[in-house]
């Protein structure tokens, strides 16, 4: 039975997915990318923490570095694509280098030196002559490929979700494979993992490397979409967002990255249209979205531990809890 | 020289409020193995708490007092969110610690907005050796001086300090002899909440506070307790003044706009290297 539900569910999603950016109207479609992007992001997030049991506090600075990357490339006049696809690659490679030093920290340590990383980049970003300080960078070209121009936000919406279809599938691919098995030995114990043979340290950063990849795309997403970025776009609160997400849709899940960002998502446009009614203060949305993430994050965390995609899903889970 | 000798007092002023913040994660760490993200809101509360009731007409002292007390109950509430329900793992307790931070921004905007707020303190300045020295500045120092020399007295003297450093040191033979690990553990908390506090109260003269200052406050915190690897007081003190004097000393030498990149980097390399004495093994069974 099952083996006709999941093709057909995944063609189901498909199509509603591309469906929908020629349905909705502009401000819809401003959510629904955001909705693709903040994915993109958190399937990282979710890799990371739930496979290789490291919490990343600072995954907004590798979103940051992407949207940095494919401004100044763009701005510099190097085509848009280029810029596209240089900005994974300059997050992966940042990864790469400031990975080797931090994955030797674990737990809370590793949690607070990415959210030192992060802190420190923005700082930079806002003193920097180049990235145009706090200012940031603006008028940056819309993407373009040959002379198809993107101005459209629909044009950006089938870009954020076939990005997402990517990072997707590159996710499957990843945890269906002898590293992603040794990915989640090494998530429980990395002793036990260690002595029987896998090469921990390596795996950990390919994985961090990895997930940064995923936030650099999103970013040169995000900076083609708005044609703007600077240090404001990407607070700390940003990369806590990512941790949220990750959590209520269900840590080392493919779906639960995309369900989780979603929920959280529709969950805060909701509350932002409520709290900007007539008769509601002026302070009433940011208010409502700190209130939403943190109760959501802290009842998921406490009761829920493994997320809305394992607790939906009636299939026990046979992987053991963590 | 007196730029110098200035530099240095307001530097460890400075670190004192870096000490008081370490010094409530360290206490929270020991003896629940929680990293307290939360800390820093401990500080913002108090410090909003009594620029409010001085404004209200409140005196001095009744003010401090009433929200050192406020954050301790913070922190007891921060406790019963993060240990509360049995079975919860370090790592989630620090997620959940992360929530009340993000919660305590919610609460902090409605009830004081999202300007930043300060307290009158200590006016007028002291002459020492030439060097010009804020009253509120000595303040700061003398009073974390003092609440050091307290805790100490706490730890080392009293049955309820002793019960706590056994939680610390092991928490199965704690319950052995009959403490309840858990209600030390909410113990922890709200005397964390309560040096939190403290540093709240004796900061926000120095600097306005907002509802967003927390992230500096813990970060700072953070990486002067590192230097006492989480669980050694007296370290993470030398760690705070030493982390105060160097980016007061680089903010007064004219590398102002970098101290934050100085402290925060600082902080990694520490980490870095007592990460390298660290074996896996250890960290795992803990």
């Amino acid at each position: 039975m099952t083996r006709f539900v999941r093709p057909a569910a995944l063609l189901l999603v498909a199509a509603v997915t591309l469906v929908l950016p020629a349905t909705l109207d502009d401000s819809a479609l401003a959510v629904y990318i955001l909705l693709g992007l903040a994915a993109i992001v958190t399937a990282g997030v979710s890799l990371l923490m739930g496979y290789a049991g490291q919490v990343s506090l600072g995954q907004g600075a590798f979103y940051a570095i992407g949207a940095y990357t494919a401004a100044l490339l763009s701005l510099g006049g190097v085509p848009p694509l280029v810029g596209l696809l240089a900005a994974p690659v300059a997050a992966a490679v940042f990864a790469l280098v400031i990975g080797t030093p931090l994955l030797r920290l674990r737990g809370h340590h590793l949690a607070f030196a990415t959210l030192a990383m992060q802190l420190i980049l923005l700082s930079l970003a806002g003193q920097l002559e180049f990235t145009g300080g706090d200012i940031g960078l603006q008028a940056i070209p819309q993407f373009s490929l040959g002379s198809f121009e993107a101005s459209g936000a629909a044009a950006y919406a089938y870009m954020t979700w076939a990005g997402l279809a990517v990072v997707m599938l590159i996710t499957h691919n990843v945890i269906s494979s002898r590293p992603g098995r040794a990915l989640r030995a090494l998530a429980t114990s990395e002793t036990a993992a260690a002595s029987s043979g896998i090469p921990v340290g390596r795996y950990k950063l390919v994985v961090f490397a990895l997930s940064a990849t995923f936030a650099g795309l999103a970013g040169g997403i995000y900076c083609f979409y708005t044609g703007y970025v600077a240090p404001g776009s990407f607070p700390v609160l940003i990369s806590i967002q990512y941790i949220v997400m990750a959590v209520v849709g269900g840590l080392g899940t493919i779906w639960g990255a995309v369900v989780g960002a979603t929920a959280i998502t529709l969950l805060v446009q909701g509350l932002d249209r409520l709290a900007s009614l007539p008769g509601m203060p002026t302070y009433a949305p940011s208010v409502l979205s700190y209130a939403v993430y943190a109760l959501v994050l802290i009842v998921v965390v406490l009761f829920m531990p493994r997320g809305l995609v394992p607790a939906l899903s009636r299939r026990p889970d046979r992987r053991p809890r963590r | 020289m007196s730029a110098f000798l200035s530099y240095l007092l307001n530097g460890l002023a400075v670190g004192c409020a870096i000490a008081l913040i370490a010094s409530g994660l360290v206490t929270i760490h020991r003896v629940t193995g929680v990293v307290n993200f939360a800390q820093g809101t401990f500080a913002v509360v108090a410090g909003l708490c009594t620029s409010s009731l001085l404004g209200l007409g409140f005196p001095h002292g009744l003010s401090e007092l009433a929200a050192v007390l406020a954050a301790a109950v913070a922190g007891l509430l921060t406790g019963l969110a993060a240990i509360g329900k049995r079975g919860t793992t370090p790592l989630a307790s620090l997620i959940v610690t992360l929530g009340v931070g993000v919660l305590a921004y919610a609460v902090e905007i409605v009830l004081w907005g999202d300007q930043p707020r300060s307290a009158p303190g200590l006016a007028g300045s002291v002459t020492v050796a030439g060097a010009h020295i804020q009253t509120q500045h000595l303040l700061v120092i003398g009073v974390t001086a003092a609440t050091f020399v307290l805790l100490a007295l706490f730890f080392g003297r009293t049955y309820l300090g002793k019960a706590l450093t056994a939680c610390a040191s092991n928490p199965y033979a704690a319950r052995v002899v009959g403490i309840d690990v858990r209600r030390m553990g909410l113990l922890a908390f709200a005397l964390g909440g309560l040096l939190g506090g403290i540093a709240g109260v004796l900061v926000t003269p120095l600097r306005p506070i907002s509802f967003d200052t927390d992230v500096t406050l813990i970060v700072n915190g953070f990486a002067a307790a590192v230097f006492g690897a989480l669980t050694r007081p007296v370290i993470a003190l030398f760690g705070a003044l030493l982390l105060g004097v160097a980016e007061t000393m680089a903010a007064g030498y004219g590398y102002g706009s970098h101290q934050l990149e100085v402290a925060l980097g600082l902080m990694i390399i520490v980490m870095i290297v007592q990460a390298g004495r660290r074996s896996a093994i250890s960290e795992e069974t803990v």
